[in-house]
């Protein structure tokens, strides 16, 4: 009979009370398991996130989000102030511009003059392209274009004479989504990203006086265009140098053109939009970020790293982390705490039979280790039971914490948060605390949560492993009070009655 | 070699002192085998735990072979009661979810004896008390009152102590089974030179010891044969 088997022994003498406990760790352990696996594998999934930006920054105006917004727009003087700080190592200026068809600019063109007809939003068109736009306006976009477009087809009507009736209808049929248009310096969008070229080549005149524009795909085709087609943007005549493919229908809606001929043909000299910044090493990005921002004054530009989105992947990324880490803790602690009171208990039932092995001439020591033992038994027992439930709700629990915290309008995102409902509240009645895991990131954009997409978990074995060398310990700390108890005991309680 | 001077044990219940144990002093040479009476709460309990190390006197000295342990440091007072102390307890004592085997094997065990020297020299001590090997696996707690009485005193004589001290060793025990076990005591203390001290009312016992003491209002008197 060793100290071990006495210890194992010991710890089946009440059934009924030792199988409750390891219940009732197996859900703490399993809750903490789970936290573990959810903190494990958001970690990898901010680090990929972050890695898949790469060492690129991105400059706006301050205030400005893609093409809305207000701020002073950006110069090229900014490309040059830009290059010139530490670790930068390429800067592209990009010019966004909004080109209506000509064929809607035509009907007010006569009123009003200025050719510009509202756009979604409200943001007024640079200039006119004799392309037509690849894409149908279709319910969404007219009922975005809404009252601007009407307002100023009245305008237009009234002038020439029209019918109200027949110039209503006239603006309707004519508005269609504006084609956008980006000045680049190189073979690069404004994100920095290579641009896939599917037929022709790369722009190669730079000059302000330059024809050559990229033509994205759908929009070729909708215009029968090929290389070396022509079509008119205002009053130039551009050549198509190349097709591209952006992956997106909307995206391939879209032109590239030089970027000096762009703030030439639209009266926007010395103007950009965005300016896109390679880092030398993924390790300044953070610094470099900073010094960009002090160099162009931070009241005047924002500079972000990888897009908005993907901040707010990151950010919601990294609360689910918080929250789950505060998770396990909790768990972890409950499991410890469980084991102390339990245990606190037999110490104090068997207080006689404690005196008796004294008397018998155990040392503190020897008993103090049974002690432990018997608590480790129990703990090991209810770990083994909390991986099996951690392996099988760690993935519902991990995603229900993401979408929760990135919540979108899609059916998907819902379920999803009803789940997170009862796995939370099971998480709450055993940490003890109501709290449900909620929060921050609410509104966060449907593009970040696209961004993060579904956090997987592969359990891996070695972060359960962690977990529970992390609890054996708890729990080892949690035995350890309980015995030290013991050792206050003296031999002489064996005299005293229960 | 025991020697008691003077000592007391008090207890303090409510707002008054007893002291079951007040001012005894005695001693007995080594492979004496002596008896304690005393009527129920004279004392008899206290007196012998006080022996055993189990508790500290108020006051007074116990010395075993010229070594106080009213004062010895808490590690050799463990070492004391393993090796020099068998314990028969009044209550038994036995650990409850243990065999009769195991529960003999645990002071041997503390005192860091292999197992298979444990396993036989456990068997044996039960054989000697007259426990079947059938009973030898059993829970103690599965053992009837007089079995849990023999199971002690083989535990308490394991370590082969110098002393041993047994609070109504007999209580339980039918009168063959008893005389048994006088025996066993008397055989220790004559050919294993082991001092026995034992608390009984058992007339069949105190007939068999060499010394026999009275404990009563906290002194203790030794009975002189008239
Ligand atoms: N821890 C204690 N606190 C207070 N009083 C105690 C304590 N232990 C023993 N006593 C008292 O000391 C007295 C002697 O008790 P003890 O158990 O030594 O008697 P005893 O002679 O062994 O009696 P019995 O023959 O019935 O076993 C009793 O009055 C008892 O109530
Ligand atoms: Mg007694």
């Amino acid at each position: 009979m060793s100290v071990l088997a006495r210890s194992v022994g010991n710890a089946f003498r009440n059934k009924v009370r030792s199988g409750a406990v390891v219940v009732i760790l197996a859900v703490a352990i399993g809750l903490a398991l789970s936290m573990l696996v959810a903190n494990q594998a958001v970690a990898d999934r901010i680090t990929s996130l972050k890695a898949s930006v790469g060492n690129n920054l991105t400059v706006n105006p301050a205030g400005s989000r893609g093409g809305q917004g207000g701020g002073e727009p950006l110069t090229t003087a900014d490309v040059s102030t830009a290059q010139s700080v530490a670790h930068v190592g390429s800067v592209n200026g990009a010019l966004t511009l909004r080109l209506s068809s000509s064929g809607t600019a035509a009907a007010s063109a006569t009123a009003q003059g200025g050719g510009q007809s509202g756009g979604p939003g409200g943001r007024a068109a640079d200039g006119t392209t004799s392309l037509v736009s690849a894409v149908d306006p279709g319910t969404l976009g007219n009922r975005a274009s809404g009252s601007t477009a009407s307002n100023s087809s009245a305008t237009a009507t009234s002038g020439a004479s029209g019918g109200t009736g027949a110039g209503n209808t006239a603006a309707r049929a004519g508005f269609s989504i504006p084609i956008e248009a980006t000045g680049i310096n190189g073979s690069v969008n404004a994100a920095g990203a290579a641009i896939n070229i599917i037929s022709g080549a790369a722009l190669s005149d730079f000059a302000g006086t330059s024809a050559q524009a990229l033509v994205g795909s759908t929009l070729a085709a909708k215009n029968s265009l090929t290389v070396g087609s022509t079509f008119t943007v205002n009053d130039r005549t551009m050549t198509v140098a190349g097709i591209f493919d952006a992956g997106t229908a909307f995206d391939n809606n879209a032109i590239y053109l030089p970027l000096v001929a762009a703030q030439t043909l639209t009266g926007q000299t010395g103007e950009i939009s965005t300016m896109s910044v390679v880092v030398d090493s993924i390790d300044n990005v953070d610094a470099t970020k900073t010094a960009l921002a002090s160099a162009l004054d931070s009241t005047r530009v924002d500079v972000t790293a990888g897009s908005a989105n993907l901040d707010s992947a990151i950010g919601s990324l990294g609360s689910v982390q918080n929250i789950s880490l505060i998770g396990f803790i909790a768990a972890l602690g409950t499991a410890g705490l469980i084991v102390l009171l339990i245990m606190i208990m037999v110490v104090r039932e068997r207080r006689r039979e404690i005196g008796a092995l004294k008397a018998i001439g155990a040392s503190n020591r020897s008993i103090g280790v049974q002690f432990v033992i018997e608590a480790l038994v129990l703990v090991v027992m209810g770990s083994v039971a909390g991986a099996v439930i951690a392996s099988f709700s760690s993935n519902s629990i991990v995603g229900a914490l993401v979408s929760s915290n990135t919540s979108t309008t899609t059916a998907a995102g819902s379920g999803r948060r009803a789940a997170l409902g009862a796995a939370g509240q099971a998480a709450g009645q055993a940490v003890g605390g109501g709290t449900r895991f909620q929060g921050s990131g609410r509104g966060a954009f449907a593009g970040a949560s696209q961004l993060i997409g579904t956090v997987s978990t592969s359990v891996g074995w070695q972060t359960l492993v962690l977990g529970v060398v992390g609890i054996l310990v708890i729990a080892a700390l949690g035995a350890l009070i309980p015995a030290l108890l013991t050792a206050k005991i003296r031999p002489i309680e064996v005299l005293r009655g229960e | 070699m025991l020697e008691v001077k003077d000592v007391v044990k008090a207890f303090k219940s409510g707002d008054h002192t007893i002291k079951p144990v007040n001012g005894v002093t005695f001693s007995v040479g080594q492979g004496t085998f002596a008896a304690i009476l005393g009527k129920s709460g004279s004392g008899k309990s206290t007196l012998l735990s006080l022996l055993g190390a189990l508790d500290k006197a108020t006051s007074g000295d116990v010395l075993v072979d010229e070594v106080n342990i009213s004062k010895l440091p808490d590690a050799k007072l463990t070492a004391y009661r393993r090796d020099d102390i068998g314990f028969v307890f009044q209550q038994y004592n036995l650990i409850p979810n243990l065999s009769a085997k195991e529960n003999v094997m645990l002071p041997m065990e503390f005192a860091g004896v292999s197992r298979a020297e444990r396993s036989v020299r456990a068997a044996e001590l039960l054989n000697q008390v007259e426990l079947t090997e059938d009973m030898h696996d059993r829970k103690a707690n599965r053992l009837s009152g007089g079995q849990q009485q023999r199971v002690s005193i083989a535990r308490a004589l394991a370590n082969r102590p110098k002393l041993i001290l047994a609070d109504e060793p007999t209580g339980n025990l039918d009168d063959e089974t008893g005389e048994l076990i006088i025996e066993l005591l008397r055989s220790l203390s004559h050919e294993k030179n082991t001092t026995i001290l034992v608390v009984t009312h058992d007339q069949a016992l105190t007939g068999k010891t060499d010394r026999k003491f009275r404990l009563a209002r906290g002194k203790i008197t030794e009975i002189t044969a008239s």
